[in-house]
């Protein structure tokens, strides 16, 4: 049993890692909203759909042009990475000026309540433009960075079997890590992003430094809606089909991600995503091995909620996060 | 006889000393006050006796009974109540739910007893009813009664959260800060009702307070912290001459300065 | 001016209402038994009750009055004709929601916790019921033979309500410890896992059926006669909607009531009183999932048929959408609001969407099939959380404290001082 689960290893890394890291970046969206307001926003799986619907439009209408052929791809891709972003950050922003700011001072089982309604608003209107627009709300791009590359893993050793992969896999991978990289740099190292971390230490204190509170939750809503949509595109670039409500689920792993690694903490985020998708893929490849056929894969969604059930037990400040007590 | 006894009560955050070594004892019936400048730790201190936070090291005792360890509604069974520095009531429930749900330990009543309306349930529940009113008319918010908590006055809040608190029927109660926000009447008013406090709802009081004048008229004894240790304790002249309390509260150069200067 | 006069003048003319309403009751039962056809007679034949909830009267004659309309009248006037079961069918569906509600309006409203998995507890009863009434149990029961009678029906009522309630109490036990906000993520998650072990629980033995459910449920049996119509299920589903009524105003006005909210409005405070914060959260969970779990024995037993489809996370969504339109932790605001949603839901929009079918059929006009109302269900869903969150958080009809008489008080604390003295 160990050995097949050995010689499956490269594969489960492989796919768990693309994945992970569209986990991990969605999981900087909600870390991000939640470490400056405490607000879990539900919309921010919907975001991320959003963004593989606009990004999905954007290659079916480039890929018509007839001169597009002459640009690489990975210029088109950036291309529409950056639109893509641009549009979803600015919804999020909207989404951000409209159903929360007014509820800054509500309870806060209000501000939950109107975000899961922005999340089902957000699937049924794009459910209802894509129906529209080509007839079916499942939607399939075009196929981009399909070559197949084979790690001829076996002949290195013999525990291993070969693992294969789309080269858009080398490019989400990639992507998503330049993304985190600058995320991280930006909030440690430019005064936009240090004027964030102080309003979500202390909004009081923050507006008393002469920060403009309400521009920096903005600003956070903004870079974790444009994150959140340009994940949306390279998740449509490796999987190709796509529909409207494929956000909620997968908003909740990310979300899980996030609290897994510590929530409010950006690395923290990172590591959780990449981390909880390595496991998931691994619990879909073996977790029938492991219990004998009891089990199967279908159970990985029961796997990835015992584990952050597990994690808010044992360890609710997370993997990275510091404990907190609560001022009375 | 002390009602309270603590002994080197020390509670640390991380590398953060929020109380060390901190030894004092309530004597039963009467009006104890704690004292010092912000951030001396007192809040954390009251929180340690109310269980909201489990000391580092050092014993609380109860009429000789540890409290340390169990949690804060265990502690209030035991007999200690509080009020909070940042006024915490239910604020969507009426006036008298607020000091009905003070009496929650009181009432009797299981499940069963709740669906069918035995006539003890329903006997309970007058008897807390009135209790809860007479309550009320004590601190002069009976005509408020079903007015929603949140629509009170600043100072009517506090008043209403001293009476929650001692709907509990408390051996010991901890008042965070009762007088602040509340203007000069108000606060004569209530210097009046926590006089009479423990007489009255045979209670002991100990209180952290900023008002010195409030302070030096009701309380018998009074301890003061400073960056979390007891510097100094006694009576109101013995603190109102230390040195070292004056020391703390306007630095070091008023200790020697020609000038008599109160702190109170 | 003049209007807002006679209204006033109205509002207080106890005779001069009751006189209407009757009126009303009369012309719209009247228009229902005559006019089979007519949904809207049945819908305003409903909505007396809700103008029976703000008439000047005594509650216990409003009591007597609305037991008359839903035993009697509302049975009696739909029976006319050929639409009789269907409009019992909407009536019965009505009342298994309404229920669920007040379910959730314990957890959610009163206790202030947002579960997102509440029909979990829903499926536990359905299956609880289903598996014993099936030849299910017999693939994994040592003893026994299965399917267990009709009778057993009742005593499944007791069961489900009681599984329910420990599911609720199991799934309690980790997530309580949780801060409030992660709540809503986990009880979804739980909703989530409970659904996808139904539906694989057929290996490696066959409790659930997987996928393809359990078909043929055994028909509850009462005195002999098997309950198998949606009019029977209607009276049965209307007996244990009252109890639940009863149980859940009860709790609400008893000390248990005032520990829920007080946890809601500052869980710090309410410990600090003597409320012990889980125990009472766990109270709120395994209560409100009871009342879910008995109806869920009462859906199994109408349909016959259950699969895991009937238990997905929108109609987790679709019963927290009645509690927030109607008002959280008001029950006759949930109430509106789960009679509101689910006539939405099954008669509201299948009769816009066959309405438009037909214009566009016609040529009249023409609408895009992906525009159909039937499919804009969560839009409409999302479309009420926001608008109810921004503009009236508080629902329909908000949630009102119990009133307490000071007079009553007073002289009863007289009386009391002039007994000690004497």
């Amino acid at each position: 049993m160990f050995l097949e689960m050995i010689q499956t290893l490269p594969q489960v890394l492989i796919d768990g890692l693309t994945l992970g890291a569209v986990y991990a970046v969605v999981a900087l969206g909600y870390t991000m909203v939640y470490g400056i307001l405490q607000l879990i926003n539900f919309a921010h799986g919907e975001i991320f759909m959003t963004g593989a619907f606009i990004g999905t439009a954007l290659f079916i209408f480039l890929m018509g042009m007839s001169w597009i052929t002459a640009i690489p791809q990975i210029l088109v891709l950036i291309v529409v990475l950056v639109v893509t972003a641009s549009l979803t950050g600015l919804m999020g922003m909207g989404i951000e000026r409209v159903a929360y700011r007014p509820l800054r001072k509500a309870p806060r089982l209000i501000p939950l309540i109107t975000a899961i309604g922005i999340s089902f608003i957000l699937q049924d209107v794009v459910r209802f433009i894509a129906e529209l627009s080509s007839g079916n709300y499942i939607v399939t791009g075009p196929s981009l960075f399909t070559e197949q590359i084979t790690l001829k893993l076996s002949s290195v050793s013999s525990n291993f079997n070969d693992a294969s992969f789309k080269s858009s896999f080398i490019i989400v991978l990639v992507i998503a890590i330049i993304l985190m990289v600058s995320l991280d740099y930006f909030i440690n190292k430019t005064k936009y992003g240090i004027a964030m971390r102080a309003v979500a230490l202390d909004r009081d204190t923050a507006s008393l430094m002469s920060i403009n509170v309400n521009k920096m939750i903005s600003l956070t809503f903004f870079i974790g809606s444009a994150l959140g949509g340009a994940t949306g595109v390279l998740f449509a670039v490796q999987y190709g089909t796509i529909d409207p409500f494929i956000g909620f689920i997968l908003g909740m792993k990310a979300f899980i991600a996030a609290v897994l690694g510590g929530i409010g903490n950006i690395r923290g985020a990172m590591f959780g995503g990449i981390l909880l998708g390595v496991l998931e893929m691994f619990a879909a490849a073996n977790l029938s091995l492991i219990t004998a056929g009891i089990l199967g894969a279908e159970y990985k969604d029961v796997f990835a909620f015992a584990i952050l059930i597990l994690v808010l037990i044992f360890k609710p400040e997370g993997l990275l996060g510091r404990p907190v007590a609560e001022k009375v | 006889m002390s009602i309270l006894e603590v002994t080197n009560l020390t509670k640390t955050f991380g590398g953060l000393i929020a109380n060390q070594d901190v030894s004092m004892n309530v004597e039963k019936g009467s009006i104890t006050a704690v004292i010092g400048p912000n951030g001396a730790g007192k809040t954390t201190f009251f929180n340690m006796i109310t269980g909201v936070y489990q000391p580092t090291s050092g014993d609380i005792k109860l009429e000789g009974k540890s409290v340390v360890g169990i949690k804060a509604d265990e502690v209030s069974k035991r007999g200690i109540s509080r009020t909070f520095q940042n006024i915490r009531l239910f604020g969507e429930m009426s006036v008298i739910e607020n000091v009905l749900v003070g009496m929650h330990t009181q009432l009797k009543t299981n499940l069963l007893g709740i669906f069918l309306n035995f006539p003890g349930t329903k006997k309970e529940e007058l008897e807390a009813e009135e209790e809860a009113y007479r309550l009320l008319k004590h601190f002069d918010l009976a005509h408020l009664l079903n007015e929603k908590a949140n629509n009170l006055s600043y100072g009517a809040q506090r008043k209403l959260e001293i009476a929650r608190a001692l709907a509990t029927k408390p051996k010991l109660i901890l008042l965070d800060e009762p007088a602040a926000g509340m203007n000069p009447k108000e606060t004569k008013e209530l210097t009046e009702i926590i006089k009479r406090m423990g007489e009255e709802f045979d209670v002991s009081v100990l209180l952290i307070e900023h008002d010195m004048k409030l302070v030096m008229e009701i309380s018998e004894h009074i301890i003061v912290l400073d960056h979390g240790e007891k510097i100094a304790e006694g009576n109101p002249e013995e603190i109102r001459t230390n040195p070292k309390v004056i020391e703390a509260y306007l630095g070091s150069s008023a200790v020697h300065a020609p000038t008599t200067t109160q702190p109170v | 001016m003049v209007m807002k006069e006679k209204w006033s003048l109205f509002s207080q003319n106890k005779w001069a209402q009751v006189l209407l309403f009757t009126l009303f009751v009369f012309v719209t039962s009247a228009a229902l038994y005559f006019s089979q056809k007519s949904v809207i007679a049945f819908l305003l034949l409903l909505s007396s009750l809700l103008i029976l909830h703000y008439l000047k009267l005594k509650k216990i004659t409003k009591w007597v009055v609305a037991a008359g309309l839903l035993f009697i009248l509302i049975p009696f006037a739909s029976s006319g004709g050929p639409a009789f079961q269907s409009y019992m069918d909407v009536a019965t569906m009505v009342g298994i929601y309404v229920s669920m509600a007040l379910g959730l309006n314990i957890v959610v409203g009163m206790a202030g916790l947002l579960d997102l998995g509440f029909v979990a507890f829903f499926a536990v009863g359905a299956y609880s019921y289903s598996i014993f009434a099936t030849p299910q149990a017999s693939n994994f029961m040592p003893f026994g033979t299965f399917p267990l009678g009709g009778e057993s029906f009742w005593m499944f009522l007791i069961i489900g309500g009681f599984v329910a309630a420990i599911a609720g109490v199991l799934i309690g036990i980790p997530v309580l410890r949780v801060k409030g906000d992660y709540l809503a993520i986990v009880t979804l998650g739980f909703g989530e896992i409970i659904r996808i072990l139904f539906n694989n629980a057929d290996r490696p033995v066959n409790i659930t059926g997987g996928a393809m459910g359990i078909a043929s449920v055994t028909p509850p049996k009462i005195f002999g006669m098997e309950l198998i119509f949606p009019n029977q299920f209607y009276f049965v589903t209307l007996v244990i909607l009252l109890f639940t009524l009863f149980a859940v105003i009860r709790l609400e006005q008893s000390k248990l009531g005032r520990s829920w909210k007080a946890v809601r409005e500052n869980e710090i405070a309410a410990q600090a009183m003597g409320i012990p914060i889980v125990k009472t959260k766990l109270m709120a969970f395994a209560l409100g999932a009871s009342f879910s779990g008995m109806m869920g024995v009462v859906f199994a037993a109408k349909q016959a048929f259950i699969d895991p489809t009937s238990f997905t996370l929108m109609e987790s969504f679709t019963i927290l959408v009645m509690v927030v339109l109607g008002g959280m932790g008001s029950v006759p605001g949930v109430i509106l609001g789960a009679a509101v949603v689910t006539i939405l839901n099954l008669q509201v929009l299948t009769e816009l969407t066959n309405w438009i079918n037909q214009l566009n059929f016609n040529g009249v006009i023409s609408i895009p099939e992906a525009l159909s109302p039937a499919k804009m269900q969560k839009f409409i869903f999302g479309a009420i959380l926001v608008s109810f969150a921004l503009y009236r958080p508080k629902g329909l009809i908000p949630a009102k404290n119990k009133v307490f008489d000071e007079k009553k008080l007073k002289d009863a604390i007289k009386k009391k001082s002039q007994i000690s003295t004497d």
